[in-house]
């Protein structure tokens, strides 16, 4: 099922939920809509499933008017944050419920519906706890739970509100690539709502970056990494260093280095965006010297803290190098050394948003 | 030392109260109604007056406890699912039978529906008798019974949210469906334990009862009007006999509303322990 929504606006008092927001996905698309707590992302969720009805706009199902539908016509399967399972029936039940109360000549035999769950069951790896409670269930197997469930009326599109917010990493990680693969497989169209960047970015075709009500980007995971519209962006999928951009004599500078080569991009930028990773560290001589205050080793990279010359104290700069670098350089807690930035972005300053 | 000694003395004194207050006249209800003899209580509770008193007592409770079933459902429904305007006014107007002394109740609907009142005239003209009649005792109880079931309700209501609601219809479920199905049994222990209240209060109103019923004895007499009427004829063993079936009415509310208590938090606390221990495993 393709899905577009024109100009679709919702507030809720004073307090503006998605304002004139315009979204395409196309059928078959698994696209993930990310963006801080407050930016609107679970009430456009809410608004393609029919749990909301939009203030103005359209919501176009197949290139069909759906705005009004009600929720039960839309053929979506919704997947809330906390599961929402029907506590008083076991899993078996919770499945079947959606085949169950179909009027009757459209119903299955209760056989079928029988091997329809168990197929779904098998599906989600959970054949063994049909006679099972959802008080019984882990958080993982509630979750499964719950797709299983949205899954039997066969949805044509399968929203999911904060999927795997509830769950501790390694579960998540599990169920990221399972539903990954449950997609591939089964060719409908999901879109999920997160806050974090990592899952956004791992598990989707396509992600949109929302902020205050409003699209700050679309696109390719790997294209809206690297190249983000905006500070906002930047800033949020992933860690940055935020540097003031000094200019003098018509030159540009970051700290003492000359960024005037590649300063044009943003003419009026004043302040500089770089990722741990773009900035390079040595003991050659010549670049932006600083201070190693602190050494992590996290897995497979190292992030070091420097304070660097001409920079406060409390805004130490972060740049992250290989497991393999630190081992054959060996830089020490207290050393001083020389940076350099390989990559960087600069915005208008008061783009704080 | 003293600590201990303390806490034994605020414990017995707690005990005394206890008994003295509660434990105390429920013996006497029981003394009194048999000081005659087993015979005379039997003759007592079986005598034509007292059981006409019964049947319209079980007549009241019987229309009154459904119809406010329902509009306690509803209203907490309104209330819990739903964002409106006017929502606390609501909630205040629910509360207001409570804040309300029973006598005033009952004086309302009089002033409504009374031989001089609003709609009396009219209502006698069609032939309708609602004040010194059965419907004006329905009428008062079910005002005074109001708040028991949505009160009961409301919390466990807010408590469950909407999401259970809406997977439902966004699984295809109908409205009725989607009540029958998951949220009656979502509500099913509040609703049971509201309907229990409503019903002892529905079965032992006074005031409001007594201000409407016109005491017509074998037809608006309810049994704690019955139970009055006795006692102020100086039929003392008869009085407690009658008042006896309402103190087991009490009695067994009491023994069932425990029970509830007992049942529900205990599968809410064993949802909670398996829900930890499921914690801890993996998926």
């Amino acid at each position: 099922m393709s899905i577009s929504l024109r100009q679709v606006s919702k507030r809720f008092g004073s307090y503006a939920g998605i304002a004139d927001l315009d979204l395409e996905v196309p059928t078959g698309a698994l696209l993930a809509v990310l963006g801080p707590s407050g930016c609107g992302k679970t009430t456009l969720l809410r608004i393609i499933a029919g749990l909301e009805t939009p203030d103005s706009g359209q919501v176009l199902l197949d290139g069909r008017d759906a705005t009004h539908w009600p929720v039960r016509d839309r053929k979506v399967g919704f997947v809330f944050q906390h599961y929402a399972l029907f506590r008083h029936m076991s899993v078996f039940e919770n499945v079947a419920f959606g085949l169950k109360v179909k009027p009757r000549r459209e119903r299955l035999a209760a056989a079928a519906i029988a091997a329809k769950v168990g197929s779904l069951l098998e599906l989600v790896q959970l054949g063994w706890a049909r006679e099972r409670y959802p008080a019984q269930l882990s958080g993982g197997q509630r979750q499964r739970v719950a797709l299983a469930r949205a899954l039997a009326v066969d949805p044509q599109l399968l929203l999911l509100d904060e999927p795997f917010g509830a769950l501790d990493t390694q579960v998540r990680h599990e169920l990221r690539r399972w539903l990954r693969r449950l997609h591939d497989e089964l060719h409908f169209t999901s879109i999920f709502v997160t806050h974090d960047q990592q899952e956004a970015i791992e598990v989707a075709d396509a992600i949109v970056v929302l902020n205050k009500g409003h699209i700050e980007q679309s696109g390719i995971p790997g294209d809206v990494y690297d190249l983000p519209r905006s500070a906002f962006v930047h800033r949020f999928l992933g860690q940055v260093n935020e540097v003031p951009v000094a200019r003098r004599d018509g030159r540009a500078y970051i700290g003492p280095l000359d960024i005037s080569a590649n300063a044009e991009a943003a003419g009026d930028g004043e302040i500089a965006l770089i990722r741990p990773h773009e900035i390079e560290i040595s003991r050659e001589a010549g670049g932006w010297s600083a201070t190693i205050l602190a050494v992590r080793v996290i897995g497979p990279i190292v992030r070091l803290e420097l304070r660097a010359e001409g920079r406060p104290a409390n805004e130490p700069l972060e740049v992250e190098i290989s497991r393999e670098r630190y081992a054959a350089e060996h830089f020490g807690h207290g050393e001083t050394v020389s940076l350099r930035l390989r990559r960087w972005q600069l915005y208008p300053a008061e783009s704080n948003a | 030392m003293s600590s201990r000694l303390g806490r034994l003395l605020l414990i017995a004194l707690a005990l005394v109260f206890l008994a003295m207050f509660l434990v105390l006249p429920l013996i006497i209800v029981f003394v009194e109604a048999l000081s005659k003899g087993f015979g005379a209580y039997l003759a007592a509770v079986s005598d034509p007056l007292a059981l006409a008193a019964v049947q319209l007592t079980l007549l009241v409770a019987a229309i009154t406890v459904p119809l406010n079933m329902i509009f306690g459902i509803a209203a907490a429904w309104a209330i819990a699912k739903f964002d409106f305007r006017g929502k606390s006014a609501l909630i205040t107007l629910i509360d207001l039978p409570f804040a309300v002394s029973p006598v005033i109740a009952g004086l309302i609907f009089i002033l409504v529906f009374g031989g001089n009142g609003w709609f009396g005239g009219w209502l006698q003209a069609h032939g309708v008798h609602v004040v010194f009649a059965v419907p004006g005792i329905v009428l008062a109880t079910i005002f005074v019974t109001f708040p028991f079931v949505a009160r009961e309700l409301i919390p466990v209501m807010q408590a469950q949210g909407k999401d259970d609601e809406e997977t439902a219809l966004s699984l295809g479920a109908d409205g009725w469906q989607t009540f029958w199905r998951v949220t009656l049994p979502n509500i099913r222990w509040g609703l049971l334990y509201g309907v229990l209240l409503c019903n002892a209060r529905a079965m032992g109103e006074f005031g409001a009862v007594s201000v409407v019923s016109g005491h017509v004895r074998g037809l608006t007499n309810t049994m704690p009007l019955h139970v009055e009427i006795l006692y102020n004829e100086y039929n003392v063993a008869a009085a407690f006999s009658v008042a006896s079936l309402l103190a087991l009415l009490a009695l067994l509310t009491l023994a069932a509303k425990s029970l509830l208590e007992s049942r529900a938090p205990e599968l809410r606390r064993r949802a909670h322990q398996s829900r930890d221990l499921a914690r801890r495993e993996r998926v």
